[in-house]
């Protein structure tokens, strides 16, 4: 009898072995990530895709109260620089999550290159995952956290860097210090710039390319404020450091388009050069950004694009289009409907999302040329850009100098009047992206927004220490043990 | 039956041969109080008579005297051979009755004239003589070597055994709450369903047909939802084996319409004819070795096997018809109503000319395209006021009858032949059946031909095999149709080119007609092409083809006297095809090559824009040709079981019983879909690609054709151990152990444990009871038990899905893994905890018989989602974590109540109440999930519940409905994809609360009359969706148009919405008021209902006659089914309160008359 029990035993012993493999089937066509292809597509999921733009423009000085026009409380809601309750599409809740879903994909990816038995042959996915996660976070801090300052930033709260994949419903979180953010993205973007190789990519635009990577370095020192950096980056994104040509063409093929279809639908397409990196995002904007009550009208296109620009004395070869002769746009966003289904009427709108242009590297450059003395380069970059953006520009008469930049903005520092200008110079360029919110949070700017109710009219203000420009984070972050930002 | 045998005994004291017979003879020599009669023995010596004991005290029925009594035996023999005959109680032989010696394994079955021989039966041995469907009988044949016996019908009597699929339980000893419902009572002849024959039948069980188009699964609940997103439909076991869903349709999509749901019904590919009975599992105990997948309960069903004896053949025929749907039973206007409504649309400004560029028109927009110029320069209609007040009076009078164009009186035949047959060593049960339907409207019908062979076989004295083969064939037509798509935007279900034919005649103006004056089709305008509904459903259908076959082996080995080895092993291989065909002149293919205005260039949908030229002009993709789409779905599965089984009786008291087994299932699914552009019907089958319609596809980001496959996986062991004392006390205990794939390839997730026990207390038995004569049976059960099911999760590890990246241009997309669910390291099985407590008594013989089970249960660690922080990537997470407690109470109520010679009546009463309750879970439910018809599912409130829009008054402006909206304000517009819910009114819950059935059966001489009445209440349905911002010449309007808001101040008087003019069609913009009208207070019923389910009067030809013509039986029967609706919500209005109306291929549940032939030869 004993023995049969033992027999018994074995048998059992045996069956579940053997059940272990018969169970360890996977229940559909889910993937494996087992490939550096599988990594590579796993990347593609590795960027966050919302769109940032619609909420940070809302509460810029770009916009106004028209009085005119459909309200929408994704507008609204910044416009009155109020927490927002919206949860989908341009709210920043939806950012914060698509961020985190951004940085999950990206640290899958770095379980699998780990466990992979080449994984020397997974450098260039290594760097792009560790780029793309120091993007994200990069992004979140910004946003939801007080913005980057040396003396405040070692307590000021940051945001979750999260690096290994949550593999828990509930899982608790730290916020650590923005400082803490800091140094984390700066030792991921530094560690994967160097291991980015563009050979890996099938679409390089919608990928951390060399250029792009070295573009957010060139935008991270500058945040940071180490601008020798900020140039040494600056200079590497761009090939042989030939902006003019990769600058986008407004006053010369832009010029000659002449569909407004035609127009938007290039402004964010990878063929441009200026586009370093984009994004696909399921995003509103692009309904919303020319129509609705709040928005650019136009006294703030006097102010945007004045005539003549006072530096150059040119016209903005920028086209500026009108709805209904209050709304001002400028045509750059465009909307791409994905339908549920072949023939359905409905969908979920997209919007392609320039993440880093050539732009921007070239003014990231001048501001850092200015503040480390070389004015001369600083003028040479705003120079080349005015190139590309004046009808009828001449080198010789539309030429910026020190001189008439230290008049218009009626200054003798240089420096002062070169940062006023780059400022404004990025406040035109990037209208309806949103950029012109990290201007406001890094110079600490206040911002006072027209409040239209019948006849009467009044104004509200975001102060320069306002709580208010930190975005809150989604309630629903305190189940992780994040607190929320003070209001 | 003691006191049977004693009256007996007096007869045979009187009868002089009864020393002659070898029957045992009692002879009593004094009564008390009376004097000593005669001794018919005295002064006769015998050999053969000893007196074979001393004085016993017998009872009798209500006199009790006291007899005291000697009984003479003829001398022990050692062995003595039984013969007899076993028949109804009107004398009809009964086959495969089972004899056997109790106690003893030795046994026999009666052949086809009832006649039975018994071998090696001791004098002492108690003869034990049953089949299903009759009260068994004990008798000790005491030297008596011929028994003639006739069985009692049974009436729910605790002598039956319950099967559970893995073991076969007496009653007697059995603790879990079951139903155990023989084939006959259940059958509905001329239903092919046998899930919707279960209606109202067994308490606990409710049935609803929210469609009936066969193929499609009723929504059939075992005390009522266990689980919130997970199944709530109980598992279907047959022969033992689970039968696995072909495709899985979810909660919601059983009512969608969709043409998978008609693979929907696991059962449709059973002959009811096959079947013994079914036994439905309703606790934990009963449903215990079914581990975790047992939390809905579980229906097994017994097919029929062959019977020792010569050939038997029966023949059932029915034949049905069913009954067309009437306007008068709808709240629909008639033609002249409605054309005044069209006039007022008219003088509203809708219809003007302008509809000529509408997606749809009709009536109207007709006339306007008559009175432009033909291809000869003809006026079909002069643009003069009489001609166009001629045209229009003529289409007032019209009124179409769609209901009769589109509908027809079936007929319906089924034609089942089986014949069984065999030996003592092997039994052979055959049989086929064919059923065709012609058709209910005149795009549907159904063939399917089934086949079941079963032979078992008695090896030797230990082994025994068996062998099961069953196989189906459909083939069936129906009107074409896609997936309905939820459009949350406008709060509607969006299904193009829906040709319905119940939704078309419901909907549609009974001013169109189908032909015009001169006998030709007349064309109205649908997807801005040419519509004609009848044209369309000869070029528009979709046909389904089904291949079922399961092949089974049984055998199981006496190892010892108390020990034996049961195997059980099947494979089960579905294929089912779905051709949709849409030929090219059919409405579908045209409105793709619609573009004939600019204006219509612009607005038709169908049409290829080509994003890398944005200013031009759309075009046509589909040139010639229509569609030819395919989708397959195949399911193979193997279910393998061993279990070894040991029994003994220890002392004649203790009873063991303990089974052990090991099981292994495996199911391969496969489920692809490919759409076929440009086939070319009428032109030799040809394919004519456009490339753009490709590129179309392609650009949209979908794949032109699409595969996806599923592994199931399944292991489990299980040990159960039954132990009755004296047969007073069970005690009854089952552990099992699954283990699945399901929940993703990790470890941690794989295995569960579940468990139950449970124990009952036979009071009958005890001592006290043996003098309540009154009493049959008096039962005690009560039982406490784990069982699972698998949540609608699977990433016990990360899911990863390859998608496309969603980029404007083709040229920039590229393929990426998206990150579908995170790991989650805690998933695991849904659970529920059930709590069961009954009491089944029965009295006066079977006049009276009764089953209460109270229960309470509590599902635990249900999938649900929960909204967290987002910061490991998923912001929304299905985790378990959700509860839901249920509690109900079911009662069966039943009994011979009259048993004459000539004329009988039988009844039984079903009551079944389950109230559920969620009381956890935190999901984000948008207001359009918690209104629309199907129902959501919120905390606090039971599964599936309905909520509506507050209505709040009609605007005295205009007359458009005013709601409380997510805000709380007053608005004309409520954004339905809100989340903000807290100003929905809930209404309750959409499944019954209360279901049941009264079914009543009279008998005189030989007819039997049946009727059946089912019932249900304590759930609220949504109206059908009849109010649309913009109507066109196309719609049929409910009669509740005719107390709409026409002037301001109705307001005031009217609830009914008015009908919008172009100009405030205009400022209402992008809300959808009348939509959300739908969903509002005003467009809520009750559900509750009490239909008359079954008519039906039976004949069976008596054995006399039978005799003389050479039948065993004959039966003739005259049934309706679902005659009469007795009671429901007057604001119903013709709304069957089971039926969604959701369009595609759904029907609501018909009317029928069948007349059905039973043969036995």
């Amino acid at each position: 009898m004993k023995k049969s029990f033992q027999l018994f035993y074995c048998c059992l012993l045996l069956v579940i072995t053997g059940c272990s493999k018969y169970l360890g089937k996977e229940p559909d066509n889910r993937v494996s990530v087992t490939t550096p292809q599988k990594i590579s597509q796993l990347l593609g999921s590795a960027y966050p895709k919302a769109n940032y733009q619609s909420f940070a423009e809302m509460m810029t000085d770009n916009v106004t109260d028209i009085t005119e026009g459909p309200l929408d409380n994704r507008l609204t809601d910044p416009y009155f620089f109020a927490d927002s309750h919206e949860t989908q599409e341009d709210s920043p809740e939806f950012y914060w999550f698509r961020c985190y879903t951004a940085i999950a994909a990206a640290n899958q990816a770095l379980v699998s290159i780990k466990a992979s038995p080449d994984s020397a042959l997974l450098s260039a996915q290594k760097g792009e995952a560790l780029v793309a996660r120091a993007y994200s976070h990069f992004m979140l801090v910004n946003f939801f956290a007080k913005f980057y300052n040396d003396a405040t930033s070692t307590s000021d709260p940051g945001v979750p860097y999260v690096t290994e994949p949550e593999t828990v419903v509930i899982k608790q979180y730290d916020r650590k210090t923005v400082k803490y953010v800091y140094d984390m993205v700066e030792n991921d973007l530094i560690t994967g710039l160097a291991l980015i190789n563009d050979n890996n990519y099938v679409q390089p635009k919608y990928h951390f390319n060399k250029s792009a990577a070295n573009a957010f370095a060139s935008r991270f020192y500058l945040y940071k404020k180490d601008y020798a950096r900020v140039i040494q980056y600056a200079n590497q994104s761009i090939t042989n450091n030939n902006f003019a040509a990769n600058l986008r063409g407004w006053n010369t093929t832009y010029a000659n388009i002449s569909d407004v279809n035609q127009l938007q639908s290039t402004y964010a397409k990878a063929t441009e050069n200026a586009n370093l990196l984009l994004v696909e995002t399921q995003s509103l904007w692009a309904r919303n950004f020319d129509n609705n009550r709040y928005g650019l009208d136009a006294s703030i296109q006097r102010i945007l694009f004045k005539r003549p620009e006072p530096l150059t004395g040119a016209i903005w070869a920028i086209k500026q289009y009108s709805i209904g002769s209050v709304h001002i746009l400028v045509p750059k966003i465009n909307e791409y409907f994905v339908k549920v289904s072949v023939n359905a009427d409905i969908g979920d709108p997209y919007v392609m999302v320039p993440l880093f242009t050539a732009e921007e590297v070239l003014f990231n450059r001048a501001e850092a040329y200015a503040y480390t003395g070389n004015s001369v380069a600083a003028i040479a970059n705003l120079n080349t850009y005015a190139s590309t953006r004046f009808s009828n520009y001449s080198a010789t008469t539309n030429n910026i100098t020190a001189a008439k930049i230290n008049s218009y903005y009626a200054t003798s520092n240089i420096r002062d009047g070169l940062i006023k200008a780059i400022l404004d110079y990025r406040r035109t360029e990037f209208v309806h992206e949103g950029m012109r919110w990290f201007d406001i949070l890094r110079y600490g700017m206040p911002v006072t927004h027209k409040v239209v109710l019948g006849q009467s009219s009044s104004l509200i203000t975001l102060t320069a220490t306002d709580n208010r420009k930190v975005w809150q984070i989604p309630s629903s972050a305190l189940l992780s043990g994040i607190a929320l930002n003070p209001r | 039956m003691k006191t049977s045998l004693l009256r007996k005994s007096i007869r045979l004291l009187t009868s002089a041969n009864c020393i002659k017979s070898s029957i045992p003879v009692i002879l009593f020599l004094t009564v008390i109080g009376l004097k000593l009669p005669a001794h018919p023995l005295s002064g006769k010596t015998s050999t053969d008579f000893k007196i074979g004991g001393t004085d016993k005290n017998f009872e009798t029925g209500k006199t009790r005297n006291i007899y005291k009594a000697f009984y003479f035996q003829k001398k022990p023999v050692a062995d003595t051979v039984i013969r007899g005959r076993v028949t109804t109680k009107d004398g009809v032989p009964l086959q495969g009755v089972s004899i056997t010696v109790k106690g003893k394994n030795k046994g026999t079955t009666t052949n086809e004239t009832g006649a039975f021989i018994l071998s090696g039966v001791l004098p002492s041995s108690t003869v034990v003589i049953s089949i299903i469907g009759f009260e068994s009988q004990e008798i000790k044949p005491a030297g008596r070597t011929s028994l003639i016996v006739a069985l009692e019908p049974g009436a729910n009597t605790l002598t039956d055994v319950v099967v559970t699929g893995f073991q076969n339980i007496d009653k007697k000893k059995f603790t879990g709450a079951a139903v155990t419902l023989k084939a006959t009572d259940v059958r509905m002849d001329g239903y092919t369903d046998v899930s919707r024959m279960l209606e109202g039948k067994a308490a606990g069980v409710s049935v609803q047909n929210v469609s009936s188009t066969f193929g499609s699964a009723p929504k059939v609940r075992i005390r009522g939802a266990t689980s919130i997103n997970g199944d709530n439909k109980p598992l279907w076991v047959v022969d033992g084996v689970v039968l696995e869903d072909i495709v899985n349709i979810s909660n919601d999509q059983l009512s969608s319409g969709d043409p998978t749901t008609l693979l929907g019904s696991p059962v449709a590919g059973i002959n009811a004819n096959d079947i013994e009975s079914f036994d439905i599992l309703k606790d934990a105990a009963a449903t215990a070795l079914y581990g975790a997948r047992a939390m809905n309960g579980v229906v097994v069903i017994t097919t029929k096997k062959g019977r020792s004896g010569k050939p038997s053949i029966n023949y059932t025929g029915n034949f049905s018809t069913q009954l067309k749907p009437m306007y008068a039973d709808f709240n629909i206007m008639n033609s002249a109503q409605q054309m005044s409504l069209l006039a007022e649309l008219e003088r509203k400004g809708v219809l003007t000319t302008g509809i000529l560029a509408n997606e749809n028109y009709g009536v109207y927009g007709k006339m306007y395209s008559l009175l432009n110029p033909d291809a000869n320069g003809n006026f079909p209609l002069q643009n003069t006021t009489e001609a166009k007040n001629a045209y229009l009076k003529k289409a007032a009078l019209t009124n179409t009858d769609w209901f009769n164009t589109l509908f027809r009186n079936s007929l319906m035949q089924e034609h089942s032949l089986s014949i069984s047959s065999g030996t003592e060593k092997s039994q052979h049960f055959f049989s086929t059946s064919f059923y065709n339907d012609n058709g209910w409207t005149i795009a549907d019908n159904v063939k399917r031909y089934t086949l079941n062979f079963r032979n078992n076989y008695t090896l030797s004295d230990r082994l025994t095999v068996g062998f099961l083969t069953t196989a189906s064939v459909r083939q069936q037509k129906v009107p074409g149709t896609l997936k309905r798509v939820s459009n949350p935007v406008t709060g509607e279900f969006d299904r193009d080119f829906d040709i319905n034919p119940f939704g078309f005649a419901f909907n549609t103006s009974r001013t169109l007609s189908e032909y015009d004056e001169t006998g030709k089709l007349q064309y109205y305008q649908r997807n801005y092409a040419p519509f004609n509904v009848v044209k369309e459903l000869q070029n528009n259908y979709i046909d389904i083809s089904v291949l079922d076959l399961k092949l089974q082996g049984e055998l199981s080995y006496k190892i010892t006297k108390n020990l034996k080895y049961d195997f059980i092993g099947a494979l089960r291989y579905v294929k089912s095809t779905q051709e949709h065909q849409i030929t090219e002149g059919s409405n579908m293919a045209n409105a793709y090559r619609s573009a004939g205005t600019s204006g219509i260039r612009n607005k038709n949908k169908f049409l290829y824009r080509d994003p890398d030229n944005p200013g031009s002009q759309p075009i046509i993709v589909l040139p010639y040709g229509g569609f030819y789409n395919r989708t397959e779905d195949r399911l193979l599965n193997f279910d393998v079981r061993n279990s070894l089984n040991y029994t003994n009786t220890i002392a004649d008291k203790h009873n063991i019983n303990i089974l052990l087994g090991q099981q292994v299932k495996y199911a391969d699914r496969q489920n692809f879909n490919n759409t076929g552009y440009g086939y070319q019907y009428d032109n030799g089958g040809i394919p004519f690609v456009d490339y753009r319609i490709l590129k179309q596809t392609i650009e949209s980001s979908f794949p032109y054709y699409d595969m996806t496959k599923n592994y199931d996986r399944f292991a489990a062991f299980y040990l159960n151990a039954q132990y009755t004392y004296d047969r007073k006390y069970n005690f009854y205990g089952t552990v099992r152990y699954d283990g699945s794939n399901q929940l993703g390839s990790s470890r941690n997730a794989r295995w569960l444990p579940t468990w139950s026990f449970g124990g009952s207390w036979n009071i009958d038995e005890e001592g006290f009871m043996k003098n309540v004569n009154a009493v049959d049976y008096l039962k005690l059960r009560a039982s406490y038990g784990l069982t699972a099911s698998l949540g609608p999760a699977t990433n016990s590890n990360i899911i990863l899905k390859s998608a496309t990246t969603n980029r404007t241009f083709p040229t920039e997309r590229e393929s990426v893994l998206q990150l579908i669910n995170l790991e989650n390291a805690d998933l695991t099985w849904e659970k529920n905890y059930q709590t069961n407590l009954g009491l089944d008594g029965g009295f006066f013989k079977g006049k009276l018989t009764f089953s209460l089970d109270v229960y309470s249960r509590k599902s635990f660690d249900l999938i649900s989602t929960i909204k967290v922080s987002g910061i490991g990537g998923e912001a929304l997470k299905a985790a378990n974590y959700a509860d839901l407690t249920s509690r109900g109470a079911e009662l069966l109520v039943g009994g011979q109540v009259v048993k004459r010679k000539n004329w009988g009546w039988r009844t039984s009463l079903t009551f079944g109440y389950n109230d559920t309750k969620i009381s956890n879970v935190k999901n984000h439910p948008l207001i359009f999930d918690l209104v629309k018809a199907e129902g959501g599912n919120t905390e606090g409130h039971p599964v599936s519940s309905l909520f509506s829009v507050k209505f709040n008054g009609l605007s005295h402006t205009n007359g458009v409905p005013l709601f409380i909206n997510q805000e709380g304000k007053q608005s004309t517009d409520v954004y339905l994809q809100s989340d903000s819910i807290q100003y929905l009114k809930y209404e309750g819950p959409v499944d019954p609360k209360i279901t049941g059935g009264f079914a009543n059966t009279f008998t005189y001489k030989s007819f039997s009359l049946y009727i059946f009445i089912t019932y249900q209440a304590g759930n609220k349905i949504r109206l059908y969706p009849v109010f649309k911002t913009s109507y066109s010449d196309f719609n049929a309007f409910p009669k509740e148009f005719n107390d709409r808001w026409e002037m301001p101040g109705d307001e005031s008087i009217t609830k009914v919405p008015s009908i919008v003019d172009a100009f405030n069609r205009a400022q209402i913009g992008q809300a959808y008021p009348y939509n959300n009208y739908n969903y509002s207070t005003e467009r809520v019923a009750d559900g509750g209902f009490v239909r008359l389910k079954t008519v039906s009067l039976t004949y069976n030809m008596e054995s006399n006659s039978l005799k003389r013509i050479g039948f065993n039986n004959v039966s003739l029967t005259a049934a309706a089914i679902n005659p009469l609706l007795i009671y429901s919500d007057p604001m119903l209005k013709g709304q069957d309160p089971e039926f969604y109306n959701s369009g595609g291929v759904a029907q609501p549940i018909q009317k029928q008359i069948t007349l059905s032939l039973k043969l036995g030869l």
